[in-house]
């Protein structure tokens, strides 16, 4: 019975406090409303979450009145949590936490004055208070009237957050639910009126199952209004949500922060789901094992020992982007190694589309590039910055050197300009020598000149060199297709040209020998333009970085033993002038034009090539040095990439790149725009290798070379 | 040119949609909960949502129906959302309790049949769910 007077006590004076929040809420709503009309624009709307959040506490103190008056007995997790509780983590709400807190204590403050003069009265006189209930309550329903769908909202959102205060220590609840500790307590004690009517507690009861219907009733209104006006679940659970206008919608949608965070987000996602397909990390292997089966048979299939399989793992090619464009270039990067870098040629039915187009897979994300980067020129070349991992190097058509960087946009972040010192033809060849802390990035067109430039300025090279062409040709401009450097010494490179001969250059003047062209020592064998030239990567014991692998479209695979620069000099004296023509010490012939072939990085004796009929092939030169290890071709599932327009061609394959940590991946692209990656056995990639593998190389070049000089008479 | 526009970047959410297995996403603001974009899912008022602003992002639905009805029914956006944001609301909660100055940034949901991909940033969340590949 005492609970009962006490009960009414307390509502009346969360009826007051009630009326104090409304009315708050009311001004605060008009200074809100005034807000949003003001700011047109949602996301600034978006920005300041304070005086919402101050919404919802308030919203959130009322449910709880009105949950307190309707509960017969308070459940104990009433009470909502400390502030920031209910959101999450970000910095920004830890401030606008406190500024709540601080704000709810001004609540507090005025419902406590409000509490104080309504609970003497009641004390004093507690009949009187019946009609003063009333009355309070029913203007109170008026109120209630306008703002429903947000007292709805609130009351499952404190739901919601009911379920972390459980957990949370008794001291961290907010200084929101204070309030009704403090009008309890002193109610509490004192007030236990002995002698109290049954006529009165009969009263009592009426009133307090009045007012209970009252209140269902009006929150049941409030719901049917919220969901006729507003977009509002009729299921319980529900939390704060507004709906945006389409005004609001295309305003956010159209915002950087949105732009931005889409392009992040939905690369996470897809990394996710492509993850998921190569493996389930919930595999639960008691449970059939089919797909391993599977596996097996993959191995069986791919032909061969198991250690010189083949396996395409990914194929890259993008709708909007790879239409139409033949790849000219690719690249993997020596810091991430599971990104590639292809570089594509113009798209001629696109011609709103910048020309040059350079695209960044992702091994882990199968659908979608990593970056995308422009330039005004079709890009003939580009590379990893092997000294930087954020930086890309590419050579255009225009005769620009280019740089890109992936922490930037898609536009170079230097380029060289279009006139003047640098280059004024295609630039087909491009590579960046050094070490860590002095590196220069060497470009060579194909009027026969090579830059050097340094990362740092592209205005202008810092290095100019012409090739000429020694003097038994009929031109003087030696047209240059490819560039390589040795490992072991950046100031030499050999200079493949059309006409099918390479020469031996020199960055800079030394003894012997004049800066340019080395014009007493020609490798001479091919036929046609060299499309390649790449040296021996010779990270062994036995050094075989003097071993040059050459490819034409002679159909023709070459192998060079290269004479070290510094012994040309003193080996021509004798006969001044006249170019000593050196030869391969392996031809190997091919059945079609061959556009590229590369040394593994890893393993001494293996290389691969690709030629215009599409195949890749593995060679592995102890094993036999006629017929390659693997010759695969990929697969044609990557969507009709081909639109059809060039026939046969469109399945050649231009370029090969070997990943080059661990020399396990190759990726493959050509005509058709598709990039393909395969991954080689243990045999052929990996880098566990054995010494005989090396000494076997050498012993095999020491018999090519002997034949070769039986034959040449030498 | 070399300016992203929204469409683009819409470009790869309807993509991101149209994947195998990928029953619906939804994006939503952080700070007031609104429904930025969802896809795959219905929205239980729609007169009351403005003017097909919530679920016309895209066009893979027919697919993302026939998906989701699969495993159980269509489920409505905002009882997605309201989900969504309790569990990320609590996940809050547990990062913010054990560890100071931290965040969560990622939350990937497995049960018997989906996986939740939920990512949380500053301003936004984007929420995924499919189907799980048969363990």
């Amino acid at each position: 019975m005492d609970s009962i007077a006490q009960r009414r006590e307390e509502i009346l004076a969360k009826k007051a406090k009630l009326a104090e929040l409304k009315k708050q809420r009311e001004l605060r709503r008009a200074e809100g409303s005034n807000r949003q009309s003001l700011s047109g624009s949602p996301a600034r709307e978006i920005l300041s979450p304070t005086p919402r959040r101050n919404d919802v506490e308030q919203r959130r103190d009322l449910d709880k009145y009105l949950d307190d008056i309707l509960g017969d007995s308070r459940p104990s997790s009433v009470q909502p949590g400390s502030p920031a509780g209910g959101r999450a983590t970000r910095p920004t709400s830890v401030i606008s936490a406190s500024q709540l807190s601080s704000d709810n204590e001004a609540q507090a403050g005025t419902g406590a004055q409000y509490q104080i003069p309504t609970s003497m009265v009641d004390q004093g006189i507690q009949t009187l208070s019946i009609g003063n209930l009333t009355t309070v309550y029913e203007s109170e329903g008026v109120d209630v009237g306008p703002p429903p769908k947000r007292d709805t909202e609130v009351i499952t959102y404190s739901k919601g957050v009911q379920a972390d205060i459980d957990w949370s220590p008794r001291k961290t609840r907010g200084s929101g639910e204070s309030d009704i500790e403090r009008d309890e307590s002193p109610t509490r004690s004192p007030r236990t009126p002995k002698r109290m009517s049954r006529r009165q507690k009969e009263r009592d009861e009426e009133i307090r199952l009045q007012l209970k219907k009252e209140i269902e009733e009006e929150i049941k209104a409030a719901q049917k209004a919220a969901e006729a006006g507003e977009v509002q679940t009729v299921s319980g659970e529900n939390y704060p949500f507004k709906t945006l206008s389409n005004e609001e919608l295309t305003a956010v949608e159209n915002s950087d922060d949105f732009i931005d965070f889409v392009e992040r987000s939905t690369k996470v996602l897809e990394r996710a789901l492509d993850q998921q397909l190569d493996y389930d990390i919930l595999a639960d292997y008691a449970l059939g094992g089919a797909s391993v089966d599977d596996e097996d048979e993959g191995y069986g299939s791919s032909g061969g020992k198991k250690g010189r399989r083949i396996k395409e793992i990914a194929q890259f090619w993008d709708e909007r982007w790879s239409k139409k464009r033949m790849i000219s270039d690719l690249g993997f990067s020596t810091k991430f190694p599971e990104l590639v870098l292809a570089s594509y040629t113009k798209n001629p039915s696109a011609p709103h589309d910048p020309d040059g187009l350079i695209q960044v897979w992702n091994l882990h994300m199968h659908d979608r590039p990593e970056y995308i980067f422009h330039a005004q020129s079709d890009i003939l070349t580009a590379k990893f910055s092997p000294f930087h991992p954020n930086l890309i190097i590419g050579g255009a058509y225009s005769g620009q050197v280019l740089l890109w960087d992936t922490r930037a946009k898609s536009s170079p972040v230097q380029k060289t300009p279009l006139t003047g010192s640098g280059h004024t033809h295609p630039v087909y060849s491009i590579d960046i020598v050094g070490t860590q802390n002095a590196n220069n990035i060497i470009s060579a067109s194909t009027d026969g000149v090579v830059c050097g430039w340094t990362v740092d300025m592209l205005s202008q090279p810092q290095e100019f060199l012409e090739l000429t062409s020694p003097p038994p040709a009929k031109t003087d401009d030696m047209a240059v297709t490819c560039i390589a450097f040795p490992q072991s010494d950046p100031t030499y490179f050999l200079a493949g040209t059309e006409e099918g001969s390479i020469y031996p250059c020199h960055r800079y003047d030394r003894a012997g020998a004049k800066a340019g062209v080395d014009g007493r020592v020609k490798y001479g064998g091919h036929a046609a333009p060299v499309m390649s030239l790449d040296f021996h990567p010779a990270k062994g014991q036995i050094d075989l970085g003097d071993l040059v692998l050459s490819s034409s479209v002679d159909w023709s695979v070459k192998l060079w033993k290269v004479r070290p620069p510094a012994a040309t000099g003193p080996s021509n004296t004798a006969a001044p002038g006249a170019a000593q023509q050196v030869t391969p010490i392996l031809d190997i012939a091919r059945e079609d034009l061959v556009y590229d072939a590369r040394w593994s990085p890893v393993k001494p004796s293996v290389f691969g090539l690709v030629d215009g009929a599409g195949s890749l092939e593995i060679w592995d030169l102890n094993v036999d040095v006629e017929v390659p290890v693997q010759k695969v071709t990929p697969s044609e599932n990557k969507r009709g990439a081909l639109s059809g327009g060039m026939g046969f061609m469109k399945r050649s394959l231009n370029k090969l790149a070997w990943e080059k940590n661990e020399g396990r991946r190759v990726a493959v692209a050509g005509m058709d725009g598709v990039v393909t990656v395969f991954e080689v056995g243990s045999d052929l990639g990996g880098v566990e290798t054995k010494g005989e593998e090396w000494s076997g190389v050498k012993r095999l070049v020491g018999r090519l070379e002997g034949s070769h000089e039986g034959v040449n008479g030498r | 040119m070399a300016e992203k526009t929204s469409d683009e970047t819409l470009a790869h959410l309807t993509r991101i949609s149209q994947k195998p297995g990928v029953q619906s996403t939804l994006i939503l603001s952080r700070e007031n909960g609104a429904i930025v974009r969802t896809s795959g899912l219905i929205s239980n008022s729609t007169s009351a949502n403005p003017n097909s602003a919530l679920p016309a992002s895209n066009d893979a639905t027919p697919d993302n129906y026939t998906n989701g009805k699969k495993e159980g029914g269509i489920q409505n956006a905002e009882d997605v959302a309201s989900k969504v944001w309790s569990f990320l609301t609590a996940a809050g909660a547990l990062v913010d309790g054990l560890y100071e100055e931290d965040e969560v940034k990622l939350l990937r949901l497995r049960t018997k049949k989906n996986e939740l991909v939920i990512i949380p940033d500053t301003k936004f969340i984007l929420v995924l769910v499919h189907d799980t590949p048969p363990a």
